[in-house]
């Protein structure tokens, strides 16, 4: 065998994820420190000016407020639905309860760019399902204009997500869930700990690990979500509802100033990373236990 | 609790996880007057199949499918050749900068999206594949490949060194054993394997929407997203759209459910 052979093969492999990954995060970093025009092409260095101007942009901080609300309510809210659903699921009851473990999981199998469709539609402000409801039962006078109003419409987004995102929480908790061994349960049964004494001593305890690997995974995925914002409002009403990967693609596609776009994704970047690095911290002491 | 009630419970429960589903269904096989009615109403005597005809002919998902196919097929091509490449080199090879390679391939997945965005269009418009179906082929194989050679590269290790030895005794060269005696070993892996390569193709929106320009190129999620705000007014050809869109993942999802759950908690489909 030569010693060349394992690298030939891994070759292609390495030269898609330079050209894809590793080349563009380098030029982002030289386009942010430029003025770079969609229109006119590269202009000339202007050092922190793309930065200084983000920073100075309200939007940006409206952006990165909101970015951090869907992240972490988002994500909150998914791994609680999904501890639920996984709680609900637990105790077997005749194949019924595998049919609806299918039917539970099928919001993460669907297309983002559906679910974000199907809730806007569902969401309407004149015919959507969901005021017609809250109308007839009488908890709303009026239809309430979800997506159309500021002050609403990063709720109607975050709902989507949750939507999307449970699934995954109920899948991973359900695995947790049959790793706790059964002795505790009965031991604590024959101490006359009740049920709900029961959850909270030996349930949740023995989940912790798998929760806080679904909280950091979930908040780094929904803080790098462009999908849901974009196809449900496009970050609107007047940027109510706009995050920062879609602000990205504000300044450097709508606004034609991929210098700035630059300098945002790499702020994005940045961010990312260093939640990626507590993430791995996070995984390596849950290997260690 | 009492058994009935928990049924009663799951099947509520379930109605409401499947609404937006439902719903859009509903939608989707109503004409035009049904569909901007108020109240509204799930089933009408109306109901027909019409919406899923004239969506091909008046907006233009005809094209959009065929995008979609082969931007997806090329790409699970692509993405299964390079990556049994890749992840056989790592399940049996010992060499210099392995983990290092490996470690690479695991954060290029955690990468996000926006902060390659813009070199990477800009690369697209100098090199002429900017809104080219070869253009998505290529990005999305790079997308898919981290998470292909992963799942790979498990996929090899579960075979054991002994049968490729045999081959390798009985004069097969390194390229030879993995087609005849290592792939044919790993088909049901790597047939999983590719429909999530497919699947995460088919699904993609974001480099997508941002690397095409015109309907010849567009893939179905780019005209879904791209057109939920213009053709307000079609409700029910849109939901057509999306549903038939839905149906591939669906389907799959319904045949294969123990590995859609392993892949998924992998992190696939994100």
């Amino acid at each position: 065998m030569r010693k060349s052979t394992p690298y030939l093969l891994l070759l292609p492999a390495l030269l898609f994820t330079f050209f894809v990954l590793v080349y563009p995060l380098a030029q982002n970093l030289v386009n942010s420190f430029r003025q770079v025009s969609l229109i006119r092409g590269s202009g000339g260095w202007v050092g922190v000016q793309n930065y200084a101007k983000i920073f100075g942009d309200s939007l940006f901080w409206l952006s990165f407020r909101n970015t951090l609300i869907y992240a972490i309510a988002g994500t909150m809210l998914s791994v609680l639905t999904g501890l639920g659903f996984a709680l609900l699921l637990h105790e077997k009851i005749g194949r019924i309860t595998s049919l609806m473990g299918f039917l539970y999981t099928i919001p993460w199998v669907i297309s983002p760019v559906v679910a974000g469709f199907a809730w806007k539609w569902l969401l309407n402000d004149n015919y959507g399902i969901i005021n017609y409801w809250l109308v007839q039962t009488g908890i709303v006078n009026e239809g309430i204009t979800w997506l159309g109003d500021v002050h609403t419409a990063l709720i109607g987004v975050i709902v989507a997500r949750v939507w999307q995102f449970y699934p995954f929480a109920m899948v991973m908790l359900m695995a947790g869930l049959q790793t706790i061994p059964q002795e505790q349960y009965e031991a604590a049964s024959v101490d006359g700990a009740t049920p709900l004494q029961r959850f909270i001593h030996i349930t949740l305890p023995n989940l912790r690990s798998v929760m806080s690997v679904l909280l950091v995974l979930g908040v780094i995925w929904s803080f790098n979500d462009f999908n849901m914002v974009f196809v449900m409002t496009r970050g609107g009403p007047i940027n109510a509802s706009m995050v920062l990967p879609v602000l990205v693609r504000e300044f450097s596609f709508v606004h034609f100033d991929l210098g700035r776009g630059s300098a945002l994704s790499v702020m994005v970047f940045v961010l990312l990373a260093s939640m990626s690095f507590f993430y791995l911290k996070v995984l390596a002491k849950r290997e260690a236990q | 609790m009492n058994k009935v009630v928990r049924v009663t419970v799951m099947v509520i429960l379930a109605f409401f996880v499947l609404l937006p589903f439902l719903w859009t269904m509903s939608t989707s096989l109503k004409p035009l007057p049904e569909v901007n009615r108020y109240p509204p109403e799930w089933f009408s005597p109306t109901m027909s199949l019409t919406p899923y005809v004239d969506m091909f002919f008046y907006l233009p998902f005809s094209t959009y499918t065929l995008n979609s196919l082969m931007v997806a097929l090329g790409a699970t091509i692509l993405t299964l050749t390079f990556g049994s490449l890749a992840g056989y080199a790592f399940s049996r090879f010992q060499f210099r900068g392995k983990h290092l390679f490996l470690l690479i391939f695991l954060l290029s997945q955690m990468l996000p999206g926006a902060s390659v965005i813009v070199p990477l269009f800009q690369l697209a418009k100098e090199s002429g594949l900017y809104d080219t179906h070869v253009g998505l082929i290529l990005i999305h194989t790079a997308l898919l490949l981290p998470f292909v050679i992963w799942l790979l590269y498990g996929f090899f290790n579960a075979i054991p060194m002994e049968v490729e030895d045999a081959a390798l005794i009985d004069g097969c060269s390194r390229l030879q054993a993995l087609r005849r005696v290592i792939l044919p070993l790993a088909l049901p892996g790597i047939g999983a394997t590719a429909i999530f390569a497919f699947l995460g193709s088919w699904n993609e929106f974001f480099f997508a929407l941002i690397l095409t320009a015109s309907d010849s190129t567009r893939t179905i999620p780019v005209g879904i997203g791209l057109f939920v705000g213009e053709y307000m007014d079609v409700w029910n050809q849109m939901s057509a759209a999306a549903v038939l869109f839905s149906l591939p993942p669906l389907l799959l999802f319904l045949l294969m459910r123990r590995t859609f759950i392993r892949g998924l908690a992998a992190g696939a489909l994100k």
